[in-house]
């Protein structure tokens, strides 16, 4: 049936109205382009923003402190909570805990040689490396050593390592001694830096700190969850931990500002509900263009065959049979729109293709320390094939009705036809 | 070969119209019959019946010994393609195709290869002096060419009966002549044939002529074609 007449009959009647074909097929690959651009963008956004989290582990979580909304047991509203080392002590005695590391930030300046610079330091534990992500450059994170030894040793981000390079002429920072207010700390590793704010980022171990300053307020806490693999876990373990916070800081168990619970994985789920829900909105407009696409070849279809009315009554009365004519008008039609629609495929995809190149190279020129809103704006080939098959079903759809009016046509009133 | 019993057939349109009122008709193997009768008389409806063009509503046919009626597409394109062979007033020939590619055509719906099928319609070409104009297109042939091309691909699947409709329609007398010898020649072969027109000179090459009238069988004439005298126009 599919033999070398078979297409060739179909590339011949192609051939014959070309200009009708392009014009038509024009209208499938801008469909296909827009789709794959759209859906493009809507990965590169999805990519961007899940990307500023992506080597944060899920199970995570953060507690900031706030001002209370509620007045409560004698206190007024508005008072500020602050967290302290027994809010450390209630999270270790959770089961759901794993580990807890504080953030305890202390502002200062950092002096190495000719170079000052306003640094905020902030003490931590080594898990706190995969809370938050960080990404080293060079050298490595606090350990267990340093934490145990209570080390004088120091992180700085990479543009305050690259400015202290370039002041003071060095190779590295690794080795090197700086004096955060005044007090000597080692350089044992560089890691990408915030995105955000002039000052540079060090972190130092949480125990070293904590030894120095004898803190015992923190804005931030953070800690890593287990056993909560599903967001109505979260959920209750969020409202099980409030409680017990409110029972400490005597705020309502109702006060929905005192003290905010951030889990990552809820975060997350949310993101990518709002992105799977993008998703269905890109495709229902791709598809809707399509369908105009569509309809054009189908209208396109129905004049060929209208056209072709006389030669199909004669095929018919020289034993072509009814499927020999439906496959060809429908393959005509599939060719047309498979054929346009992977130009348009291809086109998107290479458009966007050239966009992620000019993206990377924006992101090398930055030093990568950036916060990315789009990251890779590709389709992978799933997209491709889902893509095809859509293409495939609206070629058959365009050709099937105009064909099936054909077969149906009696030999002779057809060959009649004027 | 054709036997025909009570063959009704009505268009329904607007009006609806009684083309065929009860037609009986028998052709034996190898006859050359004409059918005959002013326009409207039903001669070329009875033709596309007999062809499986067009559905009756009452009656028998039998072509070739088997029932002809409530065929499913599929079966009267078989019929169609092994057993009939068509002869247009319009040639019907596709205009995109050359004449070798035309011929051809009826043998690539029974599935023959590419190579045989063109060596088998060269041959048919080549027996209708047409050899020449394998290559060109129907536009740039002759009436005469272009009807010879149809009866080549008429013959190319070799029918057991080939139906024409006014086959000299749309030709001069003088090739008109040309066809119907080439017809008789053919019919000589042992085909059965079945000449619609409403002319008499074309009648009179037949050996059987069907006089038809508002939708029924007003006589059965027989004739000797030997009698007539091809030196002379026939129109």
């Amino acid at each position: 049936m599919f033999n070398r007449d078979f297409w060739s009959e179909i590339f011949m009647a192609l051939r014959r109205n070309k200009l009708r074909t392009i014009l038509t097929g024009f209208a499938i690959s801008w469909g296909i382009f827009m789709l794959i651009i759209l859906l493009s963008a809507g990965n590169g956004l999805k990519n961007g923003v899940t990307s500023n989290f992506a080597d944060r582990i899920q199970n995570t979580y953060h507690i900031w402190a706030s001002f209370t909304e509620l007045p409560y047991k004698g206190h007024k509203a508005n008072r500020y909570i602050m967290l302290n080392n027994k809010d450390i002590q209630l999270l270790e005695t959770l089961y759901q805990v794993e580990e807890v590391s504080p953030v305890l930030s202390q502002g200062g300046t950092l002096i190495f040689g000719e170079k000052s610079k306003s640094v905020s330091m902030e003490g931590v534990k080594p898990i706190y490396k995969n809370i938050e992500g960080i990404k080293m450059v060079d050298g490595r994170f606090i350990n267990e050593n340093d934490m145990k030894n209570k080390m004088k040793v120091v992180i700085i981000d990479k543009n305050t390592s690259d400015e202290l390079m370039r002041i003071n002429g060095v190779s590295t920072m690794i080795g090197k001694t700086v004096f955060i207010n005044g007090l000597s700390f080692t350089v044992v590793g560089v890691c990408k830096g915030q995105p955000w704010g002039d000052y540079g980022q060090c972190y130092a171990p949480y125990s070293t700190l904590q030894a120095l300053y004898n803190v015992n307020r923190y804005y931030q806490l953070t800690f890593i969850t287990r056993g909560l693999n599903t967001k109505e876990d979260n959920e209750a373990f969020q409202k099980e931990l409030k409680k017990k916070l409110a029972a400490l800081h005597e705020f309502s168990p109702d006060d929905k500002r005192a003290v905010w619970i951030d889990s990552q994985m809820v975060n997350s789920l949310e993101t990518n509900r709002i992105f799977n829900t993008i998703n269905i909105f890109i495709w229902v407009i791709g598809i809707a263009m399509l369908i105009s696409g569509v309809v054009g070849v189908s209208n396109i279809m129905r004049i060929t065959v209208k056209e072709r009315t006389n030669e199909i009554g004669i095929r018919k009365a020289l034993g072509a049979k009814p499927r020999s004519i439906l496959l060809s008008i429908v393959m005509e039609s599939l060719v047309i729109t498979t054929i346009f629609g992977y130009i348009g495929l291809f086109c998107g995809m290479g458009v966007m293709e050239i966009v992620n190149m000019v993206l990377k190279t924006g992101e090398v020129a930055t030093g990568g320390g950036e916060m990315s809103v789009f990251v890779n704006p590709t389709v992978d080939i799933k997209i491709v094939v889902s893509a095809t098959l859509v293409l495939i079903i609206s070629g058959v759809a365009a050709g099937f009705a105009p064909a099936w009016k054909s077969v149906k046509v009696k030999p002779i009133e057809a060959m009649n036809y004027r | 070969m054709i036997k025909l019993n009570n063959i009704n057939k009505t268009y329904f349109g607007a009006q609806p119209l009684h083309v065929l009122k009860g037609i009986d008709l028998e052709v034996a193997e190898g006859e050359l019959v004409s059918i005959m009768g002013a326009s409207g008389s039903g001669k070329s409806t009875l033709l596309n019946i007999l062809g499986i063009l067009d559905n009756y509503d009452e009656g028998d046919y039998y072509l070739a010994g088997k029932l002809v009626k409530n065929l499913s597409e599929n079966q009267a394109a078989e019929f169609r393609n092994k057993l009939i062979g068509f002869i247009f007033q319009s040639f019907n020939l596709i205009p995109f195709k050359t004449a070798l590619e035309n011929v051809a055509l009826p043998l690539f719906y029974q599935g023959v290869n590419r190579k045989k099928r063109n060596m088998m319609a060269m041959e048919y070409l080549e027996r209708f002096g047409l050899k020449d104009w394998a290559e060109h297109y129907p536009n740039e042939l002759s009436g005469g060419q272009k009807q010879r091309v149809s009866i080549a691909r008429a013959l190319v699947t070799s029918p057991k009966i080939i139906l024409a409709d006014e086959p000299t329609g749309a030709l001069d007398s003088k090739t008109s002549a040309e066809v119907m010898q080439i017809l008789r020649e053919v019919n000589a072969t042992g085909i059965t044939m079945v000449i619609v027109t409403h002319e008499r000179g074309i009648a009179n090459l037949t050996r059987k002529i069907v006089h038809l009238k508002d939708g029924v069988i007003e006589s059965i004439e027989e004739n000797d074609p030997d009698k007539m005298d091809f030196t002379k126009e026939i129109k």
